[in-house]
């Protein structure tokens, strides 16, 4: 396909300029031209939310947008949660509780609740599940998710989580 | 005083080292590799259940811009050097042309050539510079087809005169295998009562979030092919890619490090892994596939359709004489797939947790214009667990008994263990009747009692339900691929930083974790110093996969066996250190140093580095450096079966006592679980956190397949549910509250005491539920005969019994 469109992009803080074809979905983008693997996904159908990412601070499925559409936003993807070696907190509350397992839908997962924890620092155990009612995962039964976000939202707003 | 050891990793929640790398997104799984020049794969499927092949035209998709190569199954059988999909589980067709069991084969290639048999088949593919293009091809492709009948239903195709799917076997029936014990007839003329019934497990899969992917890198120069494949079988793909890819030399690098969930989806010979590679040996590039969910629900092994017509002998106390099952299921295509493994599994294993001494057990596999048939966790053990704890409950319905009294007497006693069942396993270590006491009263049942009865009053539906799942894990059979030992090199470094190479691979599971914790107790190293090499074909050992929970019974063991051969090893050398006999010495802590005397040491580095660089230094004869490799064979298993078809082909019998309460709303078949308790044994913990994991996730998949997982077929052979859209994998909000309790009972034939975990979940909410949701229906006489129990399924069964009731 010739009609490849200029895209510009903020991911992870940095600048990104490129190129793509006008077809190619944002999911895409990230993965072959912008070379970030950690965004995947498991469906055609925009059902398993493995390519979550957080678009403009609102989390978003990456795979029903095209690239274009990105044109001019910003983007956090899983690649963008640490801050060097040290894993944010939110990640480091998935480990402690075992909320993943083979790892395939982690960084949606992950990216969902990030998402979740900016727009609400307590959520409850019903808010969290439909913050990740868009996430499918076969391994965890979604239990120890639950707890690791509950978790994270303590540890990131000490005042207002449950105790 | 001897330095005190340190605590043990065992038995302790430590977190995954997996963990890290995946949550910075930093993981590489099949579909993250990239190949410089790498050329993608689409596949053109077949778009009818049963048709025979006029024409594959690929020449119009071949004009494409961005198309470099294609190829249809005519082509691939003219290559001359391509042979059929090599059988898999077995390693040969030959040894089942006769006796028990009967087995037959087709010669399905990589592409289908003549006909098609299921929609999904892979008929064609094109291969472009991306992906979308690809894509673009394959509506290109111009594919005639000539209609056949289609067979869909397996009672239909046992029919005399059904439409066959392979033209020359002279019927529809893939397996036949039985098995029996005891005096069977004599059990049926002494019984007071014979329950009868039909009772169909429904057709569902594991659907893994990573689809299946393949990448090819054929090297022409050295003749070998480097192969990265979604499997839990990478060994033996290697293996069959070279039976099937008969060219002279051929030699098969596969890589499997990283897989995103396998659940036995991952457990076959998959037609992509012999295309994918033959269309970059064919182009001289690299060459990937990835699987679109589309094609994972047509194209990827489905599980659990079985029809069972059984019946008990049974005394009016409840106590059950014997049983008599013949099993239907429906396998679908005759592709490689371990679907004809797991339905003899669900005819040794219908006895269950029960003393039933008389038995006799028919198993058909027969092929329908359906997706092949395979292993998904619960391994045909999910079948025969939801037809005998359903039958347990008829039973009881039948003689007006208490369903938990029919199971407390049937039970096998604690005492009776190692038991030999009636079908040959040694079942290894049960408490059942203290589990199924321990969920009751987590449950508080006379509560739930009471709670159910002022319900009744209101015209309200509630029901209890209870099951005891037994899930015999680390499998074994013969000719097979898993043939029962598992293979670990281990390698201590001159600095006693610890490498471990097992033959197995991780799905998720946890290996690396569960490893160095083993290996940091027994060779007193700290966790981080273990690094876990796994998913590599040229560093690992041969190993048959990972499957069966075999890892935590056969591979703990053989990792366990090793650290202690390499520890002697160590404690022999300081021995000629410190001049001192090993009897008398103490290894704790980093150091080995003589008991009693804790000034006298050495510490285990500097042992290290006496074996790798003072050779001469070494006891006589010994071998230099700290490397070995230790194959642990399983002690609980056989391999031949005797002449009525009893064989022990399991190890270890974890198990799972599970109760439930639930309510029905009669208006509209909608299920609530109101209470859900778990009291699950797998022996010894390894590591409660993933253990835990493990079976939390696995009654995710059991809530799916009793509910809401189903694939059903139009009477055309079109598959109805083939997106995330019309196949309801269970989310955040369908997971109910649960009350989960351990018990462990150790596995006497392992040294760390394990049993396989992480599979009982899934087989215990089908029957359960069904239970629960009888028990709730009860006063309209209604039976559950199959599954899922969707709110249609109930509402149908409701209407009809209020109908014929008016």
């Amino acid at each position: 396909m010739s009609d490849r469109v200029k895209i510009g992009i903020t991911i992870n803080g940095a600048p990104h300029e490129g190129e793509a074809p006008a077809r190619m979905l944002l999911v895409d983008y990230i993965r072959d031209v912008v070379g970030l693997k950690g965004t995947r996904y498991g469906c055609d159908t925009s059902n398993c939310g493995s390519c979550t990412i957080v678009m403009d601070g609102k989390s978003a499925k990456s795979c029903t947008f095209l690239a274009v559409q990105a044109h001019g936003r910003e983007l956090t993807t899983i690649e963008g949660l640490a801050e060097g070696s040290e894993l944010h907190p939110l990640q480091a509350a998935f480990q402690e509780a075992h909320a993943l397992q083979c790892g395939f839908c982690t960084s949606g997962m992950v990216m969902s609740a990030h998402a979740l924890l900016s727009q609400n620092s307590d959520p409850s155990p019903d808010e969290i599940r439909e913050g990740i009612i868009g996430n499918l995962c076969r391994c965890t039964g979604y239990v120890p998710v639950i707890e690791a976000v509950q978790l994270a939202a303590r540890r990131l707003d000490p005042k207002g989580g449950n105790p | 005083m001897s330095a005190a050891p340190r605590p043990p990793l065992v038995g302790t929640p430590v977190m995954r080292k997996e963990d890290p790398d995946i949550l910075r997104g930093q993981a590489r799984y099949t579909f993250d590799i990239d190949l410089p020049d790498m050329l993608h794969v689409a596949v053109y499927r077949s778009p009818a259940a049963h048709a025979r092949i006029r024409k594959v035209d690929l020449s119009r998709a071949l004009e494409l811009p961005g198309v470099v190569a294609g190829l249809t199954g005519e082509q691939v059988r003219q290559l001359g050097y391509v042979n059929p999909l090599s059988p898999f589980p077995f390693q040969s067709r030959d040894p089942f042309k006769r006796g028990n069991p009967t087995i037959k084969f087709f010669d399905h290639y990589c592409l289908a050539y003549d006909k098609v048999r299921f929609v999904g088949e892979p008929v064609a593919a094109v291969v472009a510079t991306d992906r979308y293009i690809a894509e673009d091809a394959l509506d290109l492709v111009e594919v005639e087809l000539d209609p056949l009948p289609p067979v869909v239903d397996s009672a239909a195709a046992l029919e005399p005169g059904s439409e066959r799917l392979y033209e020359d076997w002279d019927d529809n029936v893939m397996l036949t295998f039985r098995v029996s014990g005891g005096d069977v007839d004599a059990a049926f003329d002494e019984a007071d009562v014979v329950v009868k019934e039909t009772i169909h497990s429904g057709r569902f899969t594991g659907t893994p979030i990573e689809t299946r992917a393949v990448v090819a890198d054929y090297d022409a120069s050295v003749k070998t092919l480097s192969l990265w494949t979604t499997t839990q079988i990478g060994h033996a793909i290697g293996t069959l890619v070279e039976n099937t890819i008969g060219l002279p030399g051929l030699k098969v690098h596969v890589n499997f490090r990283r897989i995103g969930g396998g659940y036995g989806q991952k457990w076959a010979f998959y037609p992509e892994e012999i295309l994918v590679p033959l269309l970059s040996i064919l182009t001289h590039r690299p060459m990937k596939w990835v699987e679109t969910r589309r094609e994972h629900m047509t194209g990827t092994i489905h599980a659990r359709e079985q029809t069972h017509h059984i019946e008990a002998a049974v005394r009016r106390d409840g106590t059950i004489l014997g049983v008599r099952d013949r099993i239907v299921a429906n396998i679908g295509a005759a592709y490689p797939t371990g679907g004809l493994a797991s339905i003899v599994t669900t005819g040794m294993f219908v006895p269950g947790a029960y003393q039933i001494a008389n038995y006799e057990g028919q198993v058909q596999g027969v092929v329908t214009n359906k997706t092949p048939y395979g292993a998904h966790r619960g391994f045909g053990k999910s079948e025969a667990c939801f037809v005998i704890e359903r039958m347990v409950d008829r039973i009881a319905a039948n003689l007006d008994l208490d369903p938990v009294d029919v199971r407390r007497r049937n039970f096998i006693p604690p005492d009776a263990f190692p038991y030999r069942s009636v079908t040959g396993p040694r079942y290894d270590s049960g408490r059942y009747g203290e589990a199924l006491d321990k969920a009751l009263e987590l449950l508080d049942r006379d509560h739930w009692r009471n709670v159910k009865k002022e319900a009744a009053a209101e015209g309200r539906y509630l029901g209890i339900g209870t099951c005891l799942v037994i899930e015999p894990s680390s499998s074994t059979r013969m000719g097979s691929y898993n043939a029962g030992y598992y293979s670990v090199r281990m390698r201590m470094d001159p600095n006693g930083k610890v490498y471990v190479f097992p033959g197995g691979s991780d799905e998720g599971q946890g290996h690396a974790t569960s490893i160095s914790q083993l290996v940091g107790d027994e060779l007193q190293v700290s966790f981080d110093d273990v690094m876990v090499v796994e998913g590599d074909s040229l560093a690992c050992p041969y190993g048959s996969g990972s499957y069966s929970s075999r890892f935590s019974v056969v591979g703990t063991t053989a990792v366990t066996m090793a650290a202690r051969a390499l520890r002697e090893k160590l404690t022999q050398i300081a021995s000629v250190m410190l001049r001192h006999p090993p009897g008398g010495l103490e290894y704790a802590d980093g150091k080995v140093s003589v008991e009693g005397r804790p000034e006298q040491a050495v510490s285990v580095s500097e042992v290290a580095r006496v074996a790798y660089f003072y050779p001469f230094q070494l006891p006589e004869g010994m071998d230099p450096g700290l490397e070995l490799l230790y194959h642990f064979r399983d002690p609980n298993i056989e391999f031949e079966a005797d002449e009525r078809g009893r064989v022990a082909m399991f190890s270890s019998f974890p198990y799972d006592a599970e109760a439930a309460v639930v309510e029905v709303e009669a208006d509209t078949g909608l299920l609530r679980i109101l209470k859900f308790v778990s009291v699950h044994d797998c022996g010894n913990m390894l590591n409660p956190l993933i253990v835990r994991g493990q079976h939390v996730g696995a009654l995710a998949h059991g809530f799916g397949g009793a509910l809401y997982e189903e694939l059903p077929y139009s009477e055309e052979g079109q598959p109805m549910a083939a997106t995330f859209k019309d196949y309801f994998l269970p989310t955040a909000m369908e997971m109910p509250e649960m009350v989960l309790e351990h018990i462990e009972t150790p596995n006497p034939f392992t040294p760390g005491g394990f049993k396989g975990a992480g599979e009982t979940g899934t087989v215990g909410p089908p029957a359960v539920l069904a239970n629960a949701v009888e028990d709730a229906l009860k006063p309209l006489g209604i039976a559950i005969r199959r599954l899922p129990l969707t709110p249609n399924y109930l509402w149908s069964l409701i209407q009809e019994a209020r109908r014929s009731r008016s």
